[in-house]
């Protein structure tokens, strides 16, 4: 076996507050190796990857390239040395040109290199990986894909040996992995690495020859293709919880709901950012105790249709009616006080204020109508959720930018679900959750939804989510909306037919 | 083995209290070497500044600027950056100018007691109001035009001041202030400040003491509302909605729009404090020691409005620590005036030719402090390490 191209040997991290985010971690990453960190939420991949890419300092341990121990300053370093991470958010600047944005970050390009020059070593790379972007578009104007597109074509344009994706591809459609794998291997064979970060098992096996497991910063796993499969890792990553898993749809005990119409929604057209029409002529109706999935690919409409609903974008035609009242462009408020829980895409940015602490984070929903917080039965609803749901560290004090994302995101859905008295509105309600911890909230959902009545509406770009948890089901595609369907009788391949025609 | 700069895990224990008194340190060493690079003799120099620090003529600046401070907090926790206290407190000085000289004006030396006091609540209620609104207008000009409060509130602080020109210029000149622009002065039964008689003893230490009681007597009524203020603002920020809602604005005003609360009215509103506290610092001020105000209007006072911005910086934002920085700040100006005007410095400033740089003088204290202050602040966040 060749010598490994980066190692990472006794990493140890810990965080503001005394979170240990890793613990003694060795790890080594071969050339032509596709290595995967596979861990729960807030396991430390994130942690170990951003260490490696210079954007943390370990307390402990040591990185070594090619054999020679190295000290990485910062993100500029790691890209000098070849090390360049790809993360599952786009960091490009929305206002520049695609070509702009590349040129931006790019070494081998001096001060005064032509865009001429920038746009030729883009196409050359563009054309291998099989992407259709012009290059002089405006980046806002793109999709989440060719953004991430983008960003991986940079990277390599960057010259990368290891190549670094922190849940880079998770959330891209299965087509446009598949090819990027296919991309990914011809990077590998010429010696380099690539190291994948994701929570997903599938996604891991389908790629991977070399899979790393974390559980609670500790590395609990090294497995090779030959003897990984699914039950190993679900059961060296999440332990006990393992066996709660599933994916078999919720059906029993629960009962196929017949309530009234809570959430009506007719001849909805809903503009996009940029003045498009992103949402066009959309109607439906949910129940009391009806869970209502829509299926789609990111940016068909389906952010634009939920913000619309919640009153947080304003709606051109159509009307919006919840328990009766029209709540037509009256403001989230309004929503908000007829008792409706909402989880927003980018719950991070847009669900939290990470400055404060979880109590204050729930109180600023719970006791949004007392002059006077009641501080005490804020502590205790925090508590109790923290509880529930598992939240690490279970300290309601803690200042929520210190909590990992998935803890983040439980958080989140956590206070919804609990605030959630007539319905819920949600966008990818498990996204960045672990699969235990996925399992878990979905079926908190569907619980809640049949107990307490609720009509519940989510768009999740995960099929699989939306099958298991939907009575019935929708597909949005380029803001038009196709069903309902039955998910137990429509077959799936119907379905993601229907999402990227 | 390699040394690297790292985030602390903790905060450093009392470090605000340390990085607030160690600034305050190197700064007067600082400003102490440059002194004696012109030629000034070290020693008197750091022996006015030091006693500065146990000078009773600090009280009146401590709590002003206390107050100002408190009113300042407020809008720093919501993020929005009021440089503006200047102006809500010259629109205050204007209303309650109005109460007390032209509706309720009188050559009186007493008037009963009820009288006095309910002019002087009015005065104060109007001012509160008018330091408010005018900080409040800030507020809408950031919430609904979307412009940067910061010129905004600068603007306006020139607005009111100019708007105070033309009223001293006109309606508001006193009738008996001699051709001088200017008020007259606030009849003697709305003062607000105790006058206290005392006899110096000669010993240091005992005047010293007698000296600050005979202060803190003189401005009984400020220090009770300084007292009710320090209070309200605990309560509103780690009590009330809406002190959430301001702290909230301050670290993601995206999580109140999906939370449904109206993010523009709760800036207007946090602004609205914040000027409202201006307002009422204003009135007791102009009730309590100023007496009267003149042109040019923004000598009245003294910069307050501008200084508090350093009082709220140095506080970093915490209740408990407001005063002392206040009293840091009272301190340093009177030390530095005390300093620029101690013979030794005129002198070398005369041989220098550099007269009228007195005032630079002074302002070089400051920056040696607030240079101090911000390595310090950075040392508190963050510390050397050594990796193995």
């Amino acid at each position: 076996m060749s010598s490994p191209l980066l190692s990472v040997a006794n990493i140890t991290k810990t965080f503001p507050g005394g979170v240990i985010a890793l613990d003694e971690v060795s790890m080594d990453f071969h050339p032509g190796e596709f290595t995967v960190i596979l861990g729960e939420n807030g396991a430390g991949k994130s942690t170990l990857v951003k260490i490696m890419y210079g954007i943390y300092t370990p307390d402990k341990g040591s990185i070594i390239l090619k054999g020679r121990e190295v000290e990485i300053k910062s993100s500029l370093d790691a890209i000098k040395k070849g090390i360049v991470m790809v993360s599952q958010i786009p960091q490009l600047i929305d206002r520049l040109t695609v070509v702009e944005n590349i040129s931006l970050s790019l070494t081998r390009i001096g001060m005064f290199e032509t865009m001429t020059r920038v746009r030729r070593f883009f196409k050359e790379v563009g054309e291998k990986i099989g992407i259709k972007v012009n290059p002089d578009a405006k980046v806002w104007s793109l999709t989440y894909t060719q953004k991430q597109l983008i960003e991986i074509t940079r990277a390599i344009l960057l010259d990368a040996m290891v190549l670094i994706l922190d849940e880079a591809l998770t959330y891209l459609p299965m087509e446009e992995r598949r090819k990027f794998y296919v991309y990914l291997n011809e990077f590998k064979e010429k010696g380099r690495s690539v190291i994948l970060i994701t929570h997903k098992i599938p996604e891991a096996l389908e790629i991977a020859d070399k899979i790393y497991v974390l559980r609670r910063g500790k590395l609990v796993g090294a497995l090779d293709k030959a003897s990984a499969n699914i039950d190993k890792i679900r059961d060296l990553m999440f332990g006990e919880a393992a066996k709660t898993i599933t994916y078999e749809r919720f059906t029993k005990p629960y009962e196929t709901p017949v309530g009234d119409i809570v959430l009506n929604i007719r001849n909805l057209v809903v503009e996009g950012d940029y003045g498009e029409i992103a949402v066009n002529n959309v109607s439906l109706g949910v129940r009391a105790g009806e869970i209502i999935g829509i299926a789609g690919v990111v940016g068909n409409g389906q952010r634009e249709l939920l913000e619309a609903i919640v009153g947080l974008r304003r709606v051109r035609e159509g009307r919006v009616v919840i328990d009766n009242h029209d709540v037509t462009n009256k403001g989230v408020k309004l929503t908000r006080e007829s008792g409706v829980g909402f989880i927003p895409d980018q719950p991070l940015r847009y669900a939290v204020s990470a400055d404060n602490n979880i109590v204050e984070n729930v109180a600023a929903l719970f006791s949004r109508k007392n002059f006077v917080v009641n501080w005490k039965s804020m502590r205790e609803l925090s508590e109790k959720l923290i509880n529930e749901y598992g939240i690490y560290p279970p300290r309601p004090e803690m200042h929520v930018k210190l909590l990992s994302g998935g803890n983040i995101m439980k958080t989140v859905v956590s206070r919804e679900l609990e605030y959630a008295s007539k319905a819920l509105v949600a966008y990818n309600p498990t996204r960045g959750l672990d699969e235990a911890t996925s399992t878990f909230v979905r079926r908190k959902m569907k619980e809640k939804a049949v107990n307490s009545k609720l009509a519940v509406l989510f768009a999740s770009e995960d099929l699989d989510e939306v099958l298991q948890l939907s009575d019935s089901l929708y597909v949005m595609n380029r803001g038009v909306l196709y069903g309902p369907f039955d998910p137990v009788s429509t077959p799936r391949s119907k379905i993601e037919e229907l999402m990227v025609v | 083995m390699r040394i690297v700069l790292v985030r602390r895990k903790k905060p450093l224990k009392y470090g605000g209290l340390v990085v607030a008194l160690l600034s305050l340190l190197s700064g007067i060493f600082v400003f102490t070497i440059f002194a004696w690079l012109i030629g000034v003799n070290p020693y008197p120099v750091v022996e006015t500044i030091v006693t500065t620090f146990i000078f009773p003529g600090v009280v009146k600046d401590f709590i002003i600027l206390t107050l100002l401070g408190y009113a300042l907090l407020i809008a720093f926790k919501g993020a929005l950056w009021n440089i503006g206290a200047e102006g809500q407190m010259h629109m205050a000085f204007l209303v309650s100018i109005y109460i007390t000289l032209i509706v309720f004006f009188t050559t009186e030396k007493s008037l009963p007691l009820y009288i006095s006091i309910g002019v002087i609540l009015l005065s104060i209620v109007a001012a509160v109001a008018a330091g408010a609104l005018w900080g409040g207008l800030a507020g809408v000009i950031k919430a609904y035009a979307g412009v940067d409060e910061v010129p905004v509130t600068l603007i306006l602080n020139y607005i009111a001041y100019f708007i105070g020109d033309i009223l001293v210029y006109g309606p508001f000149r006193g009738k008996y202030v001699y051709g001088y622009a200017r008020t007259d002065l606030i009849p003697d039964p709305y003062k607000l400040s105790i006058p206290v008689q005392r006899q110096l003893s000669g010993n240091a230490l005992i005047d010293t003491v007698t000296g600050y009681m005979a202060e803190f007597a003189t401005y009984a009524v400020w220090l009770v509302a300084l007292i009710l203020v320090l209070i309200f603002t605990y309560w509103l920020l780690n009590k009330s909605n809406i002190g959430l809602r301001i702290k909230i604005l301050g670290s993601n005003p995206d999580y109140l729009v999906s939370l449904g609360y109206d993010v523009r009215k709760t800036m207007v509103l946090t602004f609205m404090l914040s000027g409202a506290i201006a307002g009422l610092t204003a009135a007791l001020y102009y009730h309590g020691s100023l007496y009267r105000i003149e042109y040019p209007l923004e000598y009245n006072t003294a910069s307050y409005g501008y200084l508090a911005i350093l009082v709220a910086w140095l506080s970093m934002l915490d209740v408990y620590l407001v005063p002392l920085s206040a009293y840091i700040v009272s301190a340093v100006i009177l030390g530095s005036q005390r300093v620029s005007s101690l013979p030794s410095v005129r002198e070398a400033f005369t041989r220098l030719q550099l007269g009228g740089a007195e005032m630079a003088f002074k302002l070089l204290m400051f920056g040696s402090i607030l240079l101090a202050y911000s390595i310090l602040r950075f040392i508190q966040d963050y510390e050397l390490k050594v990796v193995s």
